[in-house]
């Protein structure tokens, strides 16, 4: 699902304050789910209220039993029937719950894969505005926490629940069936059983999370001190970490115990209330014998029937909590769902765009979204092709400029202009598909070298990646590594300096092959010798193909064509090295001070 | 993207009988001994209480109900005695319920806080050799998951475990005196339930642990995702992704899939045993109500009691799995606790009144790892108050250099003195007071500015606006909102690199130490922060200086400069002899691009941005 599903043009319906209603949600997120499986949906609730009823038998047969033997009835024959029916009816219980248990648990398995896969594939087709505004630990947290509490509401909750409602009518007839009144007694104490079990593991919920967010804490402190162990020592900072750590863990300890005191309520409250329940039907029921208004048969399977109401009891507060907190987790999983790119992608018809090199800016002004500083104030310029140079001061509108191009921010119409033809009348695939584009710290996966680098473009073989590494000068490096282009990178693989990465990430964008490189202070870790190759490889590669050079390196910027100037989003300047060495003060400033930072005097 | 990230424990099974194991776990209870006897009395209470129920109702069945020969009127009142001790043995067993699961819980918690406490002093002491080798992960571990899970074994499990097995036994002795044979009966159950129990707690750890790991494959795979995000849509990716994805997601099913059908399959094998149990209660106790050699109280009482019996039989098959790898975590925390470290300080320290500050490496060698000399054989003298720079490719030895005279390593030959003193002989944490670092990594604490500077130095607020004025580091304080008060860190404001390396700075001098070392920064630092830096550090004129360096502004300014390639020292003296010999030294210059742009007169090397204008060399550099 993207973001032109047509079930999220219902906008609409959710913007009406107050979150969205279970039916949208229902309609939205789950009753697709619900359909495709309703068979095995089917088969599993006969099996799961067939178990409910067969097990109500058995307590009567049981009194039958009793009877039988208090009325000096019973004979082996009729015992040995007895025990072999209870056999008969568990074993077929057993085959049952086996069946519901795999039809409707393994149902809720199947809704969260798709959940899963829904977010998954919806999170691929956001934009920068989106991962903006939410931290990956969010984005982690919809993607575990809210589908494991969609999993069980729709799992172990919906089984207990309608577990819970067709055991407890049952019993309860069974009960009223046996005698009237000793029922209505007997169930007096269960309500105050579902209502403590509500209140409590609600409670207990919010306890519980915030033991968890301190074990989090508490993780991420430990983290924190094994990383920086070095400087600890080279502190003497070892005391202090320690008895902050010791804060820490009695903090801990002390959301443990309130959680302790919850635990310590809710499970005995249970048996309490149960115990209750049978001590009512002691007396009560008892008396009933006495007066030989039930039999002693009726008054043992009266209290089986007692005990297997305290789990439907139980239930009845846990399945609410359940379903608050799947309803909850679904309403932040549609949040997410639904939210949309606001990089409006094709308008209607697209132009179809030649691949070109080619792109202009006319009076490109742009401010990020809830801001009112112009990051670039009327800029114009055109490239047809070669090696442009972009410099100016930090905050000057460099990278801008660059995600601009990338079309990871809408511009306005008539400003930007790829083979002639403005931007918003293309696809954002399309524009996409003719930049690559290198960062300052680029982002590598953790996966081998030829991998990261093949990365880049579909079915790469080898030969074109071991050329790109060549042109990106990294090619020997690679094959001093360990496994040459298997080697692999990251957490569990070799740590790569960050000249490396970039000489990488530049490989990688070299392989998909694009006319337009942007290369976004790309090269600010290499040494300038390498430097000097690459930008010699970047010339034969892209004749007649535009590379985009990010840098505030005078060395690095005198290799190129043309040096474009920024200053606080205006365009300063336009024009090749030599002439801004001779016209342009900025230009003229970074040079000297560079020049004396080479040191003068040799 | 083959991202197996998330750190998982390598299964192994330390085996249940491990007396030793055992014991010392036991030994960590010292000190809540009372605490855990008041628990077992406690769990004897609640035993007794839970147990008496089934026997007083059928008192009450056999004594009153079915008593023909008393009066109603007496049959009912005997009936109420019994239901008023009843409600009292039933609260009784509430509260003492209660008190046990918060006792317990306190006792517990204290206990791996303890542990915790011990195992968190003992990692920070460790030496760099032994850290550097583990990764993170595998340490962090240490500290809360296996904590964790000892801690699971405490409450839910020691006592519990008791609270369950007192239950048998009193199930099993109430119904001996009851009726010895139908308990003998009852008692062919228990090892068929441990079996199944056992078959089960095995078969359920395999796939709960199949799924975990899964699930963290796919956490870190989207974690990935998410954080490469940018890249996967500028190289139109998506689908390939989402197909990779997929995968995983249908694995992930896979695997719950088989736990539900395990889970199936001997959740309702459990309920199965129990009616089978009750049928053959009703078979034989019935012939032997017929026979009147038991009361139908008793067989009501039987059947009640089996009910009971069974709970605590499902209750130890999960407690068996947490014990299992609370085990394996015990093991694996004491391992890490018996873990030594090499370097200490001396049991008598000398000690120290003035320090100078001259250095001297004899012949000093060093390997992080063997026949890797990553110092080799080497030979300095450096006078108290010089300032020396240190230049080099990377991998070249420099920051091990300083880490020796840290004392972060020992160096498998030769020795290093301050002011004549061998290292080995002065107070640790002495010695690291004495050396001042500036690294490039800056420790940065979630407090403010202030509390960042003075740390544990015992600095005074006026003491630091000194140090800041005589820095000229007054800009940088000013340009935050609330100067020294501004809160930095997590949930603060950022510092960018140079700021870091500013507040490094004064912090450094807030410890007056007589050794100062700077490992210059190399990452972008802005133009004006820069000179800041640089001004500061020529401030320091009056102790011993070691300068890692990479640029040549300050490697001119030096009183010496060393030259290190391949852990030796290839040449030393000051820019200009340096220069003149037209050596190792000059070349690096010259690579630094230094000499082309004289050619066409225009002299620049970048270095506002070149993180190193000395050729980079492939290495595993500074393990840390």
């Amino acid at each position: 699902m993207n973001s032109r599903d047509p079930q999220n043009s219902t906008g609409e319906e959710r913007a009406s304050a107050g979150g969205v209603r279970l039916r949208t949600l229902w309609l939205r997120l789950l009753s697709e789910q619900f359909k495709q499986h309703r068979t095995r949906l089917l088969f599993g609730f006969v099996a799961l209220i067939s178990v409910d009823f067969l097990q109500l038998f058995i307590p009567l047969i049981v009194k039958q039993a009793i009877d039988s033997l208090t009325a000096g009835t019973g004979t082996m024959v009729h015992l040995l029937h007895i025990s072999a029916m209870i056999v008969g009816i568990a074993g077929t219980v057993v085959v049952l719950r086996y069946v519901w248990r795999r039809l409707l648990i393994g149902f809720s398995r199947y809704l969260e894969r798709s959940l899963r896969n829904q977010i998954f594939s919806h999170i691929l087709a956001m934009d920068q505005y989106f991962f903006s505004r939410r931290t990956t630990g969010d984005i982690m947290a919809h993607g575990s926490n809210d589908l494991a509490a969609v999993q069980m509401a729709c799992g172990m909750g919906m089984v207990a629940a309608v577990d819970a409602i067709v055991l407890s009518l049952a019993a309860v007839g069974f009960m009223i069936h046996i005698h009237p009144t000793l029922t209505l007694y007997a169930l007096l104490p269960l309500p105050l059983l579902a209502v403590a079990t509500r209140i409590l593991s609600a409670r207990l919920h919010h306890r519980f999370n915030h033991v968890q967010e301190q074990f989090s804490l508490l993780t991420e402190f430990a983290r924190s001190a094994v990383v920086s162990v070095k400087l600890i020592k080279a502190y003497t900072f070892e005391q202090h970490q320690i008895d902050r750590f010791d804060r820490m863990g009695e903090t801990y300890i002390h959301a443990n115990i309130r959680v302790a005191m919850i635990n310590g309520l809710l499970f005995p409250v249970s048996s309490l209330i149960g115990n209750c329940g049978l001590l009512i039907i002691l007396v009560f029921g008892g008396r009933l014998v006495i007066d030989g208004a039930i039999t002693l048969g009726d008054f043992a399977a009266f209290t089986t029937y007692l005990q297997m109401l305290i789990w439907p009891m139980m239930a009845v507060g846990w399945v609410a909590n359940l379903t608050q907190r799947g309803i909850t987790a679904l309403r932040r999983i549609d949040d997410l769902i639904t939210a949309e790119p606001i990089l409006v992608d094709a308008p209607a018809n697209p132009l179809l765009l030649p691949g070109t090199g080619k792109f202009r800016a006319e009076n490109l002004t742009f401010s990020y979204p809830g801001s009112t500083i112009k990051q670039l104030d009327h800029v114009s310029f055109a490239v047809d092709s070669g090696i442009i140079g972009i410099t100016g001061a930090t905050g000057s509108g460099k990278t801008t400029l660059c995600k601009l191009l990338l079309r990871l921010y809408p511009v306005d119409d008539g400003s930007l202009f790829f083979g002639d033809l403005d931007v918003n009348r293309l696809s954002v695939d399309q524009i996409r598909s003719q930049i690559s584009y290198v960062s300052q710290e680029p982002v590598l996966f953790s996966d081998t070298v030829s991998a990261n680098i093949g990365f880049g473009a579909d079915d790469v073989s080898l030969e074109t990646i071991k050329a790109a590494a060549e042109d990106a000068d990294i090619h020997q490096e690679i094959l001093d590594f360990n496994n040459g282009y298997d080697t692999v990178i990251g957490e569990r693989g070799i740590t790569l300096s960050g000249g490396q990465r970039q000489r990488i990430a530049l490989a990688r964008a070299l392989v998909a092959e694009r006319p337009i490189l942007v290369i976004d202070d790309g090269l600010s870790a290499v040494d300038t010798s390498t430097e000097n190759r690459i930008i010699e490889a970047l010339r034969k590669r892209f004749e007649n193909k535009t590379v985009f050079i990010v840098s505030n390196r005078i060395k690095l910027l005198s290799m190129t064509d043309r040096i474009l100037i920024l200053e606080t989003g205006r365009l300063m300047a336009d024009a090749p090295h030599e002439t801004l060495l001779r016209t342009n003060s900025f230009y003229q400033s970074i040079h000297r001070k560079q020049m004396q930072e080479a040191g003068t005097n040799a | 993207m083959r991202n197996y990230g998330g750190y998982m424990e390598k299964g192994q099974s330390t085996p249940f009988y491990d007396l030793k194991l055992w014991l010392r776990i036991l030994k960590c209870t010292r000190g809540f001994k009372r605490a855990m006897g008041v628990a077992v009395v406690l769990a004897v209470g609640v035993t007794v209480a839970a147990l008496s129920l089934p026997y007083l109702v059928k008192t009450g069945i056999d004594t009153y109900i079915t008593a023909v020969d008393l009066s109603p009127e007496q049959r009912f009142s005997g009936l109420v005695r019994i239901g008023g001790i009843s409600a009292a043995l039933i609260l009784c067993g509430f509260v003492l319920t209660f008190l046990q699961v918060v006792l317990l819980e306190w006792v517990g918690q204290s206990v791996m806080h303890r542990i915790r406490q011990q195992l968190f002093s003992h990692i920070l002491s460790l030496d760099l050799a032994f850290l550097t080798k583990q990764p993170t992960g595998r340490l962090v571990t240490r500290l809360t998951n296996d904590v964790q899970n000892m801690y699971e074994m405490f409450t839910s499990v020691i006592v519990t475990l008791f609270n369950d097995l007192l239950r048998l036994a009193g199930i099993l002795v109430v119904l001996i005196f009851m009726n010895a044979k139908l308990a003998a009966l009852m008692s062919l159950f228990l090892p068929l339930a441990m079996v199944l129990i056992v078959t089960f707690a095995s078969l359920a750890r395999e796939k709960f642990r199949a799924i975990r790991s899964q699930l963290s494959r796919i956490n870190s795979f989207v974690q990935e995702s998410v954080s490469g995000m940018s890249v996967i849509q500028l190289f139109n990716r998506q689908s390939w992704l989402f197909s990779q994805f997929d995968g995983l997601s249908r694995e992930y099913l896979e695997r719950t899939l088989k736990q539900i059908r395990l889970f199936a399959a001997f959740m309702p094998l459990t309920e199965l045993m129990s009616w089978v149990a009750i049928s053959m209660i009703l078979l034989y106790g019935g012939f032997q109500v017929i026979d009147k050699r038991l009361t139908i109280g008793e067989l009501i009482a039987f059947i009640a009691y089996m009910r009971l019996f069974f709970q605590p039989l499902r209750e130890l098959a999960q407690k068996y799995s947490i014990v299992q790898s609370a085990l394996a975590s015990a093991e694996r925390i004491f391992s890490m606790l018996d873990t030594e470290r090499k370097i200490k300080s001396p049991p008598s320290a000398l000690p120290i009144e003035r320090i100078n500050g001259a250095i001297t490496y004899k012949s000093v060698s060093f390997a992080y790892e063997k026949d890797i000399a990553v110092i080799d054989d080497l030979d300095l003298t450096i006078d108290a108050g010089q300032t020396v720079a240190i230049v080099g490719p990377t991998g070249s030895g420099k920051s091990t250099l300083i880490s020796l005279l840290q004392r972060f390593y020992e160096p498998q030959k030769g020795t290093i003195t301050i002011d004549g003193h061998d290292i080995r002989d002065l107070d640790l944490e002495t010695l690291r007071t004495i050396v001042g670092v500036i690294l490039q990594d800056v420790l940065i604490l979630d407090d403010t500015l202030l509390a960042n500077i003075v740390m544990n130095s015992g600095c005074s607020r006026a003491r630091v606006e000194d140090i800041l004025e005589k820095g000229g580091m007054r800009p940088f304080v000013d340009r935050l909102e609330q100067g020294l008060d501004t809160r930095i860190g997590d949930g603060g404001r950022e510092l960018s690199s140079g700021e870091k390396q500013l507040l490094a700075f004064a912090r450094a001098m807030c410890r007056n130490p007589a050794i100062l070392i700077l490992d210059e920064a190399t990452a972008s630092i802005d133009s004006e922060t820069e000179s800041m830096l640089e001004r500061a550090i020529e401030t320091i004129t009056d102790r011993t200086s070691i300068i890692i360096a990479h640029r040549l502004s300050t490697v001119k300014r030096a009183d010496r400069i060393i030259v290190m390639e391949s852990g030796r020292i290839v040449e030393q003296g000051n820019h200009q002899h340096l220069l003149s010999r037209n050596g190792r030294y000059a070349e690096l210059v010259k690579l630094d691009s230094f000499a082309e742009e004289q050619e066409q007169g225009i002299g620049t090397s970048g270095s506002t941005e070149s993180p190193e204008p000395f050729p980079i060399q492939h290495s595993n550099g500074d393990p840390l």
